[in-house]
């Protein structure tokens, strides 16, 4: 039943999955189910991002399209989602800096790819980072910046996980101006250049075959 | 009598033209005598002098006068003006659509553009009906506080009639939000003229220490960076391809001739040749190739060609990663385009548009703040050994040089192409 909205997503056709969303729903359907057929449209979106034939574009699109789905389901929706998550990320863009586009693609991928992700936004203060990491038990943390400025509160918020005892929790840093240098300079786990890196990193770090 | 036009040249003049000679000589494929440096310098000079980005934005003469006592222990061939923006002029109108250092950013930070969807999806047709009553009256309230009564005139056509200064027009202006905006609006310009002498300060300064400098003052933009930077937002932008194709390509259609006369009439009053085009929102990340075809490059291939045919240069900054699109930039007008790079594959460039574009750039910005000198040096080698042989190569940073580089890395740049550099 849910196959057609599966492909409508699939095929970044809105207008079509919102219409198939509703009918599914007036014909009671489980809207676990309806959300599923959502997320396995969202993985192979991921993968075609992953093999360089979708882009920003489309991930807004499906993005927007899954937001769309969500909101018509929410209403009929009974208890969590208790789906089993690969580990948990909490991801931001560091202190000083506002951007945002590279850190949602890195939180689509890796959610995509199985990871909870506690996203915590662009100019996020250090004590922010320890304290999510604290709160949510999480195992790895992404610090994003594209601004050179980035390089110093990447270090401060490195520097204070380590300081609060969270010296097993791995970081992984990436954007415009991170390289192998930086990456050591501030001394992160690792770093990467795009979305893919982060999510082989992450499951590296999750012991999960890439 | 003493001959004016024989009289001999200083050695500072002397420096000037060669240094001149060399960086122009490479940017148009004639090989120069050396491979010339010309680094983007925004903050760096700044910063080891012990200013900030707060200075540049509030105590310009102040921030012109540490950058002219730092710049010249480096040897470059051509410089560019430091990172500049009218704090004071910006606080005024109460501008939302920056923040910037000495305001609401941290004294040290450059500033920033605040990103978000400045014209809703629904708006295009009115935007298209009349964009510049759009502009007036819905986009400047929306990017200023100071500018929200513009919000209260009658639609800007109406105004046509000839009893508009009398009547409608003297009525709005009449209105005591519309008046507080006209004093705000007066001392603005007050302040902003201030700033304007701050290029010639700079560029005077820079001549009499034997150094020219490349302005830039006049800016234009991919159509598509326009309509997605400036209306769209980038979400806003990048789902309209496929939500609203037809409206977004009308935008751009709508909004690149003006930009282009624009860029042209101010590089005319500020007698300066080149136009600073930083492009952003079309690198390989992005958008697919197909997608570049259709959205962005008609567009942006339009602008440079139209700057070109005015006698102007435009001084492309392919800002992120641009391997993709070399296949497009073997379009450009050989030897009439400045071409800045940030991440590329160099081989690919060396082959695709070595012969067709100067190379500048690209020593990435981690290796300048967190790498060693021979990391710098390494790189600057591999760049002279793959672009040597097109004697078009420039030396610079990705993006300039980070305020945050290490000193002895940016002398490391310097240096090696002094002593590798020579043809």
């Amino acid at each position: 039943m849910t196959n057609k909205l599966f492909n409508a997503i699939k095929g970044l056709n809105r207008d079509e999955a919102f219409k198939i969303t509703e009918e599914l729903l007036g014909k009671q359907v489980n809207p676990e189910e309806i959300l599923a057929a959502g997320k396995d449209a969202m993985q192979i979106i991921g993968e075609r991002f992953e093999l360089g034939e979708y882009f920003l574009p489309e991930l807004m699109v499906s993005g927007d399209i899954l937001a769309g789905v969500a909101k018509r389901v929410k209403p009929y929706l009974q208890g969590s989602d208790d789906a089993k998550k690969h580990g948990k990320v909490v991801f931001g863009t560091v202190a000083g800096d506002i951007h945002d586009i590279a850190k949602d693609i890195v939180v689509f991928m890796l959610e995509v790819n199985g990871f909870e992700v506690i996203d915590l936004g662009v100019d996020v203060p250090v004590e922010e980072f320890v304290n999510a990491v604290r709160k949510h038990e999480a195992e790895i943390v992404g610090l994003s910046g594209f601004l050179t400025l980035a390089l110093e509160p990447m270090r401060q918020t490195i520097d204070a996980l380590r300081t609060a005892g969270f010296t097993d929790v791995k970081v992984m840093v990436g954007g415009g101006p991170i390289n192998d240098s930086v990456c050591k300079d501030v001394g992160a786990d690792a770093w990467g250049e795009n979305a893919m890196d982060a999510v082989t990193i992450a499951k590296d770090w999750a012991g999960i075959a890439a | 009598m003493r001959n004016k036009d024989k009289a001999p040249l200083t050695q500072l003049e002397l420096d000037l033209n060669a240094r001149k000679k060399r960086f122009w000589d490479a940017a148009t494929l004639k090989t120069p005598d050396r491979v010339p440096l010309a680094c983007m310098d925004d903050y760096f000079c700044l910063s080891l002098g012990g200013a900030t980005a707060a200075t540049a934005y509030y105590e310009p003469e102040k921030a012109v006068k540490i950058y002219l006592e730092q710049i010249g222990q480096f040897n470059w061939d051509m410089m560019t003006p430091f990172g500049n923006l009218p704090g004071k002029v910006g606080e005024i109108l109460g501008c939302t659509s920056n923040k910037w250092a000495g305001y609401n950013l941290p004294d040290n930070h450059e500033f920033q553009y605040v990103e978000k969807e400045y014209m809703s999806a629904d708006e295009y047709d009115e935007f298209l009906r009349d964009p510049s009553d759009f502009t007036v009256r819905k986009l400047w309230p929306r990017m200023a506080t100071g500018l929200e009564a513009f919000g209260l005139f009658p639609n800007l056509l109406v105004l046509s009639h000839s009893f508009a200064p009398i009547s409608d027009l003297a009525l709005t202006l009449g209105q005591p939000e519309v008046q507080e905006m006209l004093e705000k609006m007066l001392e603005a310009g007050k302040e902003m003229n201030k700033y304007n002498q701050i290029f010639e300060l700079t560029e005077q300064g820079l001549n009499a220490q034997g150094f020219p400098m490349l302005g830039g003052i006049a800016t234009a933009h991919a159509p598509f960076d326009w309509v997605s930077d400036y209306l769209r937002g980038i979400k806003g932008s990048m789902m309209d391809m496929y939500y609203e194709p037809d409206k977004l390509k009308a935008v751009i259609e709508v909004i690149t001739p003006p930009m282009i006369q624009h860029a042209i009439e101010t590089a005319k009053m500020f007698d300066d040749p080149v136009v600073f085009m930083p492009l952003h929102r079309g690198a390989d990340p992005f958008m697919s190739r197909d997608q570049y075809a259709e959205f962005y490059w008609p567009g942006l291939k339009k602008t440079i060609n139209a700057f070109v045919d005015a006698g102007l240069t435009p001084f492309t900054f392919w800002e992120g990663s641009y391997t993709g699109r070399l296949e497009f930039l073997q379009e450009l007008p050989p030897g009439k385009v400045l071409s800045h790079f940030d991440v590329v594959d160099l081989e690919k460039a060396r082959e695709m548009i070595g012969d067709i574009t100067c190379f500048w750039g690209n020593v990435p910005a981690g290796t300048l703040m967190s790498g060693t000198p021979d990391d710098v040096g390494d790189y600057v080698k591999k760049l002279i050994d793959i672009f040597g042989d097109t004697g078009s190569l420039i030396i610079d940073g990705g993006a300039g040089i980070p305020k945050e580089a290490k000193i002895e890395n940016v002398m490391a740049l310097t240096e090696t192409v002094l002593e590798y550099g020579v043809y």
